[in-house]
């Protein structure tokens, strides 16, 4: 790839217009370590959606490669805005509590009687 | 080969189709090979035929319908039992057949045409439901999260997913499957934890993950108050192993049931067309 001072990534193009999965980002790690450019525009035009974990892999992508590239998220959409920056707080100082869960066991035949009957 | 009826559901709720289900691989052996009659069903439901389907890609089994002509067309509809993986194929089944989607098989190998296949379905799911501010997040968050969760934790190359809108109804129905190793094997393999498949399911919906990084582990909960929480009368059903989570109708319920085994995760909820905009920034926090 032609040396150039920046370069922009069409990631609705590379990748797909709704980002579900973590192993994905997998994709554009590659594509990004095979640029020869310090600094680049990773562009979100048409990207409809992002998911939190793929906004997780994405933020720790962006760490891992801190010292070789220079990347910044471009033309997000106000969702795909809101979640980076929750994932990135939450990796900053995450969530003291989880989630409480306690249910009681019941069987299904149980179940059933109680509420198709 | 042992023949198997699906019983037809009592009612359209997610629990009378769970009662079909349970009534269906009840005392099934380990991949054993069945025939499944269809010729019981009125109706074909994604919590009943999704896990039939992936079932029968899984073992090599069989299966018969009905007589009845509606049952039959609308089974080669959505390419049962084998489902599509490809992006064209998916095109154009939704080009020809409006209101309906087909069994999407998503590879995880596939990379990103995987990912295109699984956006394809979200936005044919979207545009069922209307233009509704905020919809769009409430109808992805969901599918993304648990895709890519039960997906990445199953160790299977395949997964299933498959939904249906009811228009006169005012739902949406999604199903999830896969046929991995389960919560339960998750957690033992990557965690060293021997937990029932009742206790592996309380672990994901407190948020504990396989993973070590503490700010993962979220996204089945999050999903799951997204659906029945932010989408006001949603239901969720989570199956794993022997166990299951059924939250539907404000009630929730962990469930055990006896003699039944789901190798890997079945994933089904029912989603309300939105009444107005909805707001999920709030569950995501």
């Amino acid at each position: 790839m032609k040396k150039s001072k920046k370069v922009s990534i069409d990631i609705a193009n590379l990748l797909a217009s709704i980002i579900s999965s973590r192993d994905i980002i997998n994709i554009l790690e590659k594509f990004i370590k095979k640029i020869d450019a310090k600094t680049i525009d990773l562009d979100f035009t048409d990207v409809k959606f992002v998911s939190r974990s793929a906004a997780h892999a994405l933020s720790l992508l962006k760490d891992k490669l801190r010292t070789k590239k220079d990347i910044s998220f471009i033309n997000t959409n106000k969702d795909v805005t809101e979640m980076l920056r929750v994932v990135a707080a939450n990796r900053m100082v995450s969530k003291s509590q989880k989630p409480q869960f306690s249910l009681e066991k019941i069987n299904i035949n149980s179940l059933l009687k109680e509420s198709l009957t | 080969m042992k023949k198997v009826s699906i019983p037809n559901p009592k009612n359209n709720s997610l629990l009378a189709q769970i009662e079909s289900l349970y009534k269906t691989f009840i005392n099934v052996k380990d991949k054993e090979s069945l025939e499944f009659d269809l010729s019981l069903l009125n109706w074909i439901y994604p919590l009943l035929v999704l896990p039939v389907s992936a079932y029968i890609n899984n073992t090599h089994s069989e299966y018969k319908t009905s007589f009845s002509d509606k049952i039959k067309t609308y089974l080669e509809t959505i390419s049962f039992p084998e489902g599509i993986d490809s992006i064209s194929l998916f095109q154009r089944k939704v080009q020809k057949y409006k209101t309906y989607i087909p069994i999407s098989v998503l590879k995880k190998s596939g990379g990103a045409e995987r990912e295109r296949l699984e956006a394809l379905f979200a936005e044919k799911i979207y545009e069922m439901l209307g233009s509704i501010p905020g919809a769009q997040n409430a109808v992805c968050y969901p599918i993304a999260e648990l895709v890519t969760n039960i997906f990445e934790h199953s160790k299977k190359d395949t997964g299933f997913i498959f939904g249906q809108f009811y228009p006169n109804k005012n739902y949406l129905d999604i199903c999830i499957v896969d046929c991995g190793r389960g919560f339960s094997g998750a957690y033992r393999e990557e965690k060293g934890l021997k937990l029932s498949d009742s206790s592996a399911i309380s672990e994901v919906m407190k948020g504990n993950s396989v993973k070590p990084e503490k700010e993962r582990g979220y996204g089945i909960w999050t999903s799951k108050r997204i659906i029945c929480d932010a989408l006001d009368g949603g239901g969720f059903i989570m199956i794993s192993g022997s166990a299951g989570l059924i939250s539907e109708n404000k009630r929730e319920n962990l469930v055990s049931f006896p003699n039944f085994y789901w190798q890997g995760v079945i994933i089904a909820y029912r989603i309300p067309v939105p009444r107005g905009p909805v707001d999920i920034s709030s569950f995501i926090e």
